[in-house]
């Protein structure tokens, strides 16, 4: 419950996800984090049906996250989001008229949750249809709720076992008035999860074959 | 003096008594005085030392009979009734059994002690103080060196009074805000909330500062049970705490409370900055996973806990 960064960590050269996944578990546990368990986030895609012909329909996204089991996040992309209840899928299913799931285009994020001192780092990797493609790490920083002040802190955290390569700011938070301070519930991060999916769908065609 | 004396103390023997002090002080004088003067000129050394020695003695003998006296008057003195019962601790008094549990005159020679005590101590203090016995010139909230003691006057403070000085130091700092609880008796409880970085619980005696706990600032600082809330807390808040702790044990100042509180809300403020300032020694933001936890009593600066001079 404090301020989290969602980033994407490239395949290494020459290596497969598995192997990426593997190096940076170990470069973890050598800086002193502990393997606390596993975690999930998927996201399902909806098509609402029913819109007047000639504009894109709206696509709402229902995002689930293990470390909130109870509840689950439908969202636009760019637009307003709602929280609810684990029972809003059974209540999707019943909406069916008004919008349509396309099952092709569930995304799913898998993979180890490690603590370290006062930081949550969850290493992932992100199927889509039982292809991997691409490893997403997820940095939590518990005490701090507003994201200004301790960006540097985080940055600083990422670089050690991340490489140099630099996560900049996520849009999510450069976007906020009255001094960047990120309420105690999920949306942010998920929206950020949200823009990582859609980055790797966008990559899935020909080429990047990852395995 | 006339108040506290009725029926149980005898007049005459009291004004014989003090007489027979001062005959005992003029005879422990002459003793030192015969002493100063050394031997007395005589024809040979065994007679010097002889008449020395046989002064000596008669001025020590007159110092035995002297106490003797004096013991004997003051036995016939009696003691003042306790007749004056202090408020609620004189429903002690009300226990019959007085040989077994003399609770309530214990109570006031207690009380008779530690009056003497700080008014010995409060002497001492301003003579040590004309003398300064520090290096640097830092006057303010340096003073770690002084002997904490408590004055009967600074402990017994109206709670208005209390309520007004914590009330103008929250308003000259604008991102901190403390609220003031009593939930038991007289002592009060402060919750300071700093900026949306952490939240302080300061419990205080009067105006003195007893103990304090950091939590961070999503945390439920209402929960009764602050056992299990200490487990959970973020690894930097219990070192926030502990450095807490170790602030109000430095800046102590007996006969100015309220300074007292002044600097070390100064000090807690400095923690407004607490995820973003770097240690100033070794420029990271990080060690050990954690925040520069430490700030400088005086220049207020901040450092790692490991780091810090």
């Amino acid at each position: 419950m404090g301020v989290t960064c969602v980033c994407q960590v490239p395949v290494a050269e020459g290596k497969s996800v598995q192997q990426t996944v593997d190096i940076l578990h170990k470069k973890l546990e050598q800086l002193g984090a502990v393997k606390q368990g596993s975690f999930c986030v998927d996201c399902e895609t909806y098509h609402a049906t029913g819109n007047v012909s000639g504009q894109p329909s709206k696509l709402l996204y229902v995002m689930h996250n293990s470390e909130t089991p109870l509840s689950c996040l439908a969202l636009f992309e760019g637009g307003p989001c709602l929280i609810a209840d684990a029972n809003f899928d059974v209540l999707m299913v019943k909406l069916k008229s008004h919008f349509q799931n396309s099952k092709a285009h569930k995304v799913e994020c898998r993979g180890s949750r490690y603590r370290y001192c006062d930081f949550l780092i969850k290493v992932g990797t992100v199927t889509m249809s039982s292809s991997a493609r691409g490893i997403s790490v997820e940095v939590e920083y518990c005490p701090c709720v507003v994201p200004g002040d301790c960006w540097n802190l985080m940055k600083e955290f990422t670089q050690s076992f991340l490489g140099p390569s630099v996560p900049e700011l996520p849009s999510v938070f450069a976007a906020k008035p009255e001094g960047l301070f990120a309420p105690a519930d999920s949306v942010d991060t998920m929206t950020q999860y949200l823009e990582l999916f859609n980055k790797l769908r966008k990559l899935q065609i020909p080429g990047s074959n990852v395995r | 003096m006339a108040d506290v004396v009725n029926v149980g103390v005898n007049l005459d023997a009291f004004s014989h008594a003090i007489s027979g002090i001062q005959a005992l002080r003029s005879s422990v004088s002459r003793v030192f005085e015969s002493l100063k003067d050394g031997m007395k000129n005589r024809e040979t050394l065994e007679g010097r030392e002889k008449q020395f020695i046989a002064e000596f003695q008669d001025n020590l003998q007159a110092v035995n009979r002297d106490l003797n006296e004096l013991e004997r008057l003051s036995g016939l003195v009696g003691r003042p009734s306790e007749s004056h019962p202090l408020h609620n601790s004189g429903l002690l008094s009300l226990d019959p059994v007085q040989d077994k549990t003399p609770l309530y005159s214990q109570l006031l020679q207690a009380y008779k002690w530690s009056n003497k005590l700080q008014y010995h101590a409060g002497l001492a203090s301003s003579l040590l103080n004309q003398q300064s016995l520090k290096r640097s010139a830092n006057q303010m909230g340096a003073s770690a060196k002084r002997r904490p003691k408590v004055q009967p006057s600074t402990l017994v403070l109206p709670p208005q009074y209390v309520d007004d000085v914590i009330s103008r130091i929250g308003r000259m700092f604008p991102d901190m805000t403390i609220e003031l609880f009593r939930p038991n008796g007289t002592s009060a409880v402060l919750l300071v909330t700093l900026g949306k970085v952490l939240k302080a619980i300061v419990v205080m005696r009067s105006l003195f500062i007893d103990r304090t706990v950091v939590r961070g600032f999503n945390e439920n600082v209402y929960n009764e049970d602050r056992k299990v809330r200490k487990l959970d807390s973020p690894k930097s808040n219990i070192g926030v705490t502990d450095h807490a702790t170790t602030a109000l044990l430095h800046y102590q100042l007996p006969q100015m409370p309220d300074v007292v509180v002044r600097s070390f809300m100064t000090w807690l403020r400095s923690y407004i900055k607490l995820f973003q300032s770097s240690c100033q020694r070794c420029g990271r933001f990080l060690q050990d996973g954690l925040p520069p936890t430490w700030r400088d009593f005086r220049t207020l600066e901040a450092f790692h806990d490991t780091c810090r001079m």
